[in-house]
């Protein structure tokens, strides 16, 4: 114990040790107070569009006249609220957006909105508590440590402290000890307060905190393996700036390159275009063999399905969710796609330890590009369950009037992922 | 002067025979011309496949077959952002705002499908491109190669001897500098190399591509006057590598994430579904379709039907759906207009306060001069979202101006009851090869050039701060005894 206390002391007395520490420890709170700011503005703009969704309901109520307008103009809220560890790794949700309005047109030309958004915000990536643990505390340990034993070799005591009986344990564990300990205070009480303020769940909150020690504990392992060779103190820190350097800069950049390089993913512009195409080129198609595509999917609505030579809302529905499914294919190559994407670049992560653990610190908390894929998922649920309910309607020519308008279903964030 | 050359000759000779600096510019040129060509092969190829889009988009509005103007109103069409002329060397936010823009009436879609939301979570970690290499690469070389340039002779005492050979303080900083200069030139050559390759090809954006290898010129000058300072100022080779490392991480890693995610939380933007809903409720209060007695829309009808001197608007003398679809696009379109320039306006009021913090770090100030010179900015995004709208407008205008010539007011009436009248308000197809194609230019080079001044002089403002630096520790390097 007394031996940690002398080191402890040594730290305090370290006037670039205390700097680099205090550094770390104003970055990562910076980081835990913008990510709760963030994941607050989020919930805040979720709040806001379920709040104003009662006007544009009230609106509508006002010219609503069947279930086919009904449909048409009924957008719906759907939402991805911020998960209670968001704060600490926000993740892509900048460039996802976490909300989007869909109503029983073809959905496809409708999910891959984007949220308005300034890009260049986006392009030098999140400033959160992932970054500060991936990118920053890895260059203050290796501040901390790198002359672990060539700095007393070059101050001339290193023969007289190896010397000592029990150094070992004495003098080069328990400095390592106290300074990672210092790193780790500087990263956890921050975080600590963070998920106190957020809620976050015990286990998570402790598995992300497991992460972060992960982290220290690996950049630890890597540092005293460099540091133990026999080198200047220069030369140790130059090595292991490179080392951190080339793991955390350069590999992560090449691997998505290589990725994106061998998975193709299908052309978007041309997915919405063939929707487009199959939606629009319904009003021209015959419209028995649009009514018979559709009830090949919905058989128990044929007893209504008889059309009128004019326009019917029926009909309209149908060759709609038919443009749907004439790119099923393709939607679900596009998405399937971005999963290998992600598969390949999680399979790269046991590779490439700090973009690894970056991954598991976002996929803990939700905000990763499989949360978004999820989304997705559940808005496509969503708008089944909202297309459904208008088709009950239409093929039974119930009437549909304001009052009807409050029992269309509700997005529910656990249907469908 | 000559000195200096000697002292300059002597550091360059060094670096060649030391393998931790031949590795690394080894490492940095292999890097460079990675990124160089991946870049340039990636944004070759979505050049390709946008202007294919685009123009198959084009042919496909034209091929539509007679169908009332209105279908075609929402049939629309698609925008696609053309990549910017010196992309390959800087794709800037290329990757993080959609590229395609689906283009209807009545309503103002985003743009869908980036390149960053097809990606797998490592897009985050940083895009190889000769741009990422000179911001952050380059500069963290120039550490490795010049931390110990001056503290090295210190601590083997060989600093004396220079100085008893009758060099001065301002000779061996300046042959210092001048030695790793050259280091940075040669690590800057791929990237220019590419720059260059751009230029020849748009002989049109030589000018800019020079303005851009101007401002990476003057940010690692100032890494070489500042590192060559503090190798001189520091008490230690080591102390010296540290301190720069901890800058480097500073200004190239930390200031730019963290002012980014500053900006955004102190000047929010409002949401696409904040926007819709204002939108929806101002057209409830100015001019509502929907409503039959919506008084701007009544008052509409009045003055036309008094203008014409009839009662009825089956006695105008054009289709009157027509002319009321044209005014109701008028009004959302304008509303459109408004929103969009107040979010342009918020979105460049972040993007000015991200520049002026380029006074905090350097690094914002050159990714912006390149960013606006490569046309890869918010500014051309947001350009490009204008010139959509505006096209948008015209388009859905010249077909509600079809509507109202070119249908029978009889049978737009009767269409949605009789399949008669229905078959004879589609108009014939030439009508959609009138509609001229999109087409989007970058800001012209001037443009461009105007909009860099700022970064520049911000970037002129560091070379001054670093040259105070190096001025100061040459007085030190005088001051004691040299």
């Amino acid at each position: 114990m007394s031996n940690l206390a002398r080191e402890f002391g040594f730290m305090l007395r370290s006037k670039s040790a205390l700097l680099a520490l205090a550094l770390l420890a104003i970055c990562a709170s910076a980081a835990v107070a913008l990510g709760l700011a963030s994941v607050a503005r989020d919930r805040a703009t979720i709040d806001r569009m379920l709040a104003g969704q009662v006007a544009e309901e009230r609106a509508l109520a006002a010219f609503v006249e069947d279930a086919g307008s009904g449909a048409y103009y009924g957008f719906q809220p759907t939402w991805d609220a911020p998960s209670d560890l968001a704060f600490a790794a926000l993740g892509s949700r900048d460039i996802a957006p976490a909300l989007l309005r869909v109503r029983a047109l073809a959905l496809e030309a409708q999910i891959y909105e984007n949220e308005a958004a300034n890009p260049e915000l986006s392009l030098p990536g999140r400033f959160d508590l992932a970054f500060v643990v991936i990118y920053l505390a890895p260059l203050v340990l290796i501040a901390l440590l790198h002359d672990l034993w060539s700095g007393e070799r070059e101050a001339g005591r290193y023969h007289a402290l190896a010397a000592l009986p029990g150094a070992n344990r004495r003098l080069w564990s328990a400095r390592v000890l106290v300074r990672l300990g210092g790193v780790l205070a500087a990263l956890l009480l921050p975080f600590a307060v963070g998920a106190l303020i957020a809620g976050t769940a015990p286990l998570r909150a402790l598995g992300f905190a497991g992460l972060i020690v992960l982290v220290a504990l690996l950049w630890t392992a890597i540092i005293l393996l460099v540091a133990r060779r026999g080198a200047r103190s220069a030369v140790h820190a130059a090595s292991l700036a490179a080392i951190w350097f080339a793991l955390t800069l350069v590999a992560p950049a090449g691997a998505n390159l290589a990725i994106n390089a061998a998975v193709p993913v299908p052309d978007g512009a041309a997915l919405a275009r063939e929707n487009r195409e199959y939606v629009h080129a319904g009003w021209d198609r015959p419209k028995d063999g649009t009514m018979r595509d559709f009830l090949k999917l919905y058989p128990l609505l044929a007893p209504g399905a008889a059309i009128p030579p004019t326009f019917s809302w029926k009909w309209y529905f149908a060759f709609q969710h038919l443009g749907d499914l004439h790119v099923a294919e393709q939607s679900a190559a596009y998405r399937d796609g971005i999963a290998r994407r992600a598969e390949l670049a999680r399979t790269a992560g046991w590779l490439l330890p700090p973009a690894g653990l970056a991954q598991a610190m976002t996929a803990l908390a939700r905000t990763d590009v499989a949360a978004q894929l999820d989304y997705q998922m559940r808005i496509r649920a969503y708008h089944q369950r909202l297309r459904e309910f208008y088709y009950d309607y239409l093929f039974s020519e119930k009437p549909f009037g304001p009052d009807d308008l409050r029992r269309v279903p509700r997005f529910d964030p656990a249907i469908g992922s | 002067m000559n000195q200096a050359l000697t002292i300059a000759g002597a550091e360059l000779r060094l670096m060649l025979r030391s393998r931790l600096a031949l590795v690394g510019i080894a490492t940095l040129l292999l890097l460079s011309a990675i990124a160089a060509v991946t870049s340039a092969t990636q944004m070759a190829a979505a050049a390709k496949m946008r202007a294919e889009a685009q123009a198959a988009t084009d042919a496909q509005f034209k091929a539509q077959p007679d169908r009332h103007p209105h279908r075609m109103v929402h049939y629309g069409t698609y925008a696609l952002r053309p990549v910017g002329p010196l992309a390959a060397f800087d794709p800037g936010v290329d990757a993080f705002t959609g590229t395609l823009l689906f283009l209807e009436g009545h309503r103002q879609n985003s743009a869908t499908f980036g390149a960053a939301r097809e990606s797998s979570d490592l897009v985050r970690f940083g895009q190889l491109t000769p741009a990422f290499v000179l911001q952050t690469l380059a500069p963290l070389l120039l550490v490795f190669l010049g931390f110990a340039s001056i503290a090295r002779e210190r601590e083997r005492g060989s600093l004396r001897a220079l100085a008893a050979y009758g060099a001065g303080a301002w000779s061996i900083l300046g042959g210092k500098a001048l030695a790793l200069g050259v280091a940075a030139v040669l690590a800057m050559a791929p990237a220019f190399a590419a720059l260059a390759w751009a230029a020849v090809q748009q002989p049109g954006e030589a000018g800019i591509a020079a303005l851009t290898a101007l401002s990476y010129s003057g940010y690692l000058l100032v890494w070489v006057l500042v590192i060559t300072a503090v190798s001189a100022l520091a008490a230690s080779a080591q102390g010296a590598l540290v301190t720069l490392i901890a800058a480097w991480a500073i200004v190239v890693v930390l200031v730019p994430r963290a002012a980014a995610a500053w900006v955004g939380v102190a000047e929010p933007l409002p949401s696409r579904v904040d926007t819709e809903f204002a939108i929806a409720a101002d057209l409830r209060r100015i001019g509502d379709s929907h409503n039959p007695n919506d008084p701007h829309f009544a008052a509409f009808k009045a003055k036309l039907l008094k203008r014409y001197g009839v009662t009825r608007v089956e006695d105008l003398p054009f289709n009157y759906r027509g002319v009321l679809a044209q005014e109701g696009e008028r009004l959302t379109s304008q509303l459109f207009k408004d929103y969009a320039a107040r979010a342009a306006a918020i979105q460049n009021a972040q993007t000015d306060t991200l520049t002026a913090l380029g006074i905090i770090s350097p690094a914002l100030a050159v990714r912006r001069a390149s960013m606006t010179g490569a046309a890869t900015d918010l500014g051309t995004h947001l350009a490009f979202l204008a010139a959509a709208e505006a096209y948008r407008y015209d388009m859905v205008q010249k077909l509600n101006g079809l509507q109202a010539s070119a249908v029978a007011s009889a049978d737009d009436a009767a269409r949605s009851k009789d399949p008669i009248a229905d078959r004879r308000t589609r108009i014939s197809a030439d009508f959609w090869k009138t509609i001229p194609d999109f087409d989007f230019s970058a800001p012209s080079p001037a443009e461009r050039a105007g909009a860099m001044v700022m970064p520049l002089a911000v970037l002129g403002l560091w070379v001054a701060l670093a040259i105070g630096l190096f001025a100061f520790a040459r007085r030190r390097l005088e001051r004691a005894g040299l």
